[in-house]
């Protein structure tokens, strides 16, 4: 598929290092695919490989079948922005996408074009040493569109922005997919991932820990059911006949693991005991991804708890 | 805010230069690089300088009686101001990749450039092109301060009595322009920091010269007749007191070329950005 990316076996060592560690994936079009991970978990080691600024010690990263160093013209296949800070500061925004523009054969006018499209038009002749961090990840989202490419990449797009800076990035790039077009952004918060992502790759210390949809990770981490019934005692032993692990919560309510919600209501009613309350309790994505990853986590403070981790 | 026209199906079938617009799109830099003004107004400051010493040097040598007269030294302008063009120059040449490392636009630069040798190929050729033009514009102005000041004063103190004599002076200074502003942006590339490479830079052109005077006679004509500055006479064949012909003055210059330009290809080739 012509703007798919592909990643064989990629591997990156600094020394006696493994920063990213037989890595094998792909990321398909008209969707948006996070790729996630805690810090030095060897997320932009990884994207820099795809996009040739790093060179990998083995494997190789594939954009349309091709190594990205191989595209001529590549701003027409692939826009991407790796640092908001990539700019120089003494030239305007649309100086800075001018130069970039001629070098990919890219007129003028299109610069003006993308410029309006992020809305920094207002403010094109002004240097982007007096941007703030928004309006500097706006250009650079700029300049990944210059060439109108099919395979658009960020590295953690919303570190940083505020509240109306992330919306803007997470409708850009659902705006972006619908259009037919791979997206593939790093991340290492889940909550951001959660409502921007359709697909997840999750890595942890260069390895990859799962490559799912947001929607089947809930579905798999559907955790236990909170039960609240007048007869605890009797549901209780109901449910373990039925191959449930019970426990009380203390206050009198129930949770039953290794049985659903539909189950437990089915049993309860032929037994005649009466259900106030039942609960199906899945891990957030947030839990889910700590616990994946929390193995794998370079840097963790020494006095998290197991308690703080989950929370 | 709207975000996004649909795709066109295809890419503008535009023909493909790829070195052409990745030398256009480096010459635009250097000329939107605040520095580059500074760097050749630091020219012109030097240039000017250069003028007043000779204005002063000729009044004092009219003022000499004729036996004084026959014992002055060559004004030579270009010996006086060439070498801190060299460094203003240079320096332009040298940002040309710095700058971009250390305000890490050089990501986005690879982003659109890839082909590492070609992105480098372009860049030394806008040095090239730089080093060409400015070296041209400020040998011809110390040949025309030389003009206005010295007049028809004869030899020893003006070197060119004919203005055909100054031709070959001129063109070998901003041939050495062109090559420090070609060799400064390999240093830049291999040490991909302003202040490293400006300081390497100003080593060579401006310190290293005053150097080789602290070393014994023989040492000190062997290394002076290499450096940089010391080309220019010896490329020309004009007199000067080094050990060099022209072809080994050429061969010297061109070594500084290769030199600095492999190393710097090299060294963006090989490392990560």
């Amino acid at each position: 598929m012509e703007s798919m990316i592909e990643l064989r076996e990629l591997t990156k060592r600094y020394g006696g290092t493994t920063a990213v560690d037989r890595l094998s994936f792909e990321v398909r079009p008209g969707v948006v695919t996070g790729f996630l991970g805690p810090n030095g978990a060897g997320k932009s080691t990884t994207m820099r490989m795809m996009l040739g600024l790093h060179r990998p010690t083995s494997g190789e990263a594939l954009i349309g079948g091709r190594r990205y160093d191989r595209i001529r013209r590549p701003l027409h296949e692939v826009g991407a922005v790796l640092d908001a800070d990539a700019a120089h500061p003494g030239r305007s925004a649309f100086t800075h996408l001018a130069c970039l523009a001629r070098s990919n054969g890219i007129g003028r006018a299109r610069v003006h074009g993308v410029l309006e499209q992020v809305g920094l038009s207002g403010v094109a002749r002004k240097r982007v040493g007096g941007f703030s961090l928004g309006m500097r990840q706006r250009l650079g989202i700029a300049g990944a569109l210059l060439g109108d490419p099919a395979v658009v990449l960020l590295d953690e797009p919303v570190n940083g922005l505020d509240a109306a800076g992330i919306r803007w990035i997470r409708s850009t790039l659902r705006a972006l997919a619908a259009e037919g077009r791979t997206v593939l952004l790093s991340s290492h918060l889940m909550s951001e991932m959660a409502l921007t992502v359709d697909r997840v790759l999750i890595i942890g210390r260069g390895r990859l820990l799962e490559d799912t949809s947001v929607a089947e990770m809930r579905h798999r981490f559907e955790r236990d059911v909170l039960v609240r019934t007048p007869r605890p005692a009797e549901l209780t032993t109901l449910l373990i006949r039925l191959g449930a692990t019970v426990t009380g919560t203390g206050d009198g309510d129930l949770i039953a693991a290794g049985v659903d919600a539909p189950a437990i209501g089915d049993a309860a009613a032929a037994a005649g005991i009466p259900i106030h309350g039942l609960t199906p309790r899945s891990a957030t994505l947030e839990d889910v991804y700590l616990q994946m990853t929390e193995e794998a986590a370079e840097y963790r403070a020494a006095s998290a708890t197991p308690e703080e981790n989950h929370r | 805010m709207t975000l996004l026209q649909t795709r066109p199906a295809t890419e503008a079938a535009a023909p493909s230069h790829p070195f052409r617009d990745a030398v256009a799109a480096e010459w635009m830099k250097v000329r939107t690089l605040r520095s580059t003004w500074a760097f050749l107004a630091g020219g012109v400051i030097a240039t000017a300088l250069g003028a007043l010493i000779l204005f002063f040097l000729v009044q004092s040598y009219d003022a000499a009686t004729p036996a004084e007269r026959a014992n002055y030294e060559t004004a030579d302008p270009t010996v006086v101001t060439m070498p801190f063009v060299m460094f203003f120059v240079g320096a332009i040449g040298a940002m040309l990749i710095t700058s971009e490392y250390t305000t890490r636009s050089i990501g986005p630069a690879l982003l659109a450039v890839p082909q590492r040798y070609l992105l480098f190929g372009a860049k030394a050729t806008v040095a090239g092109l730089t080093g060409l033009v400015c070296g041209a514009v400020f040998a011809l102005l110390a040949f025309a301060d030389a003009r206005l000041l010295l007049g028809n004063r004869p030899q020893p103190i003006n070197p060119w009595p004919q203005w055909t004599d100054a031709v070959p002076t001129v063109l070998c200074a901003t041939l050495v322009v062109m090559v420090t502003c070609m060799v400064a942006m390999g240093i830049g590339a291999v040490v991909r920091s302003t202040a490293a490479a400006l300081t390497t830079l100003g080593g060579l052109v401006l310190v290293a010269p005053i150097f080789a005077h602290f070393l014994p006679t023989v040492w000190q004509l062997r290394l002076a007749s290499v450096l940089l500055p010391n080309l220019t006479p010896q490329l020309a064949g004009s007199n000067h007191p080094y050990l060099l012909s022209q072809g080994g003055a050429a061969a010297v210059t061109a070594g500084y070329v290769l030199l600095a330009l492999a190393a710097g290809a090299i060294s963006s080739r090989r490392r990560d950005s």
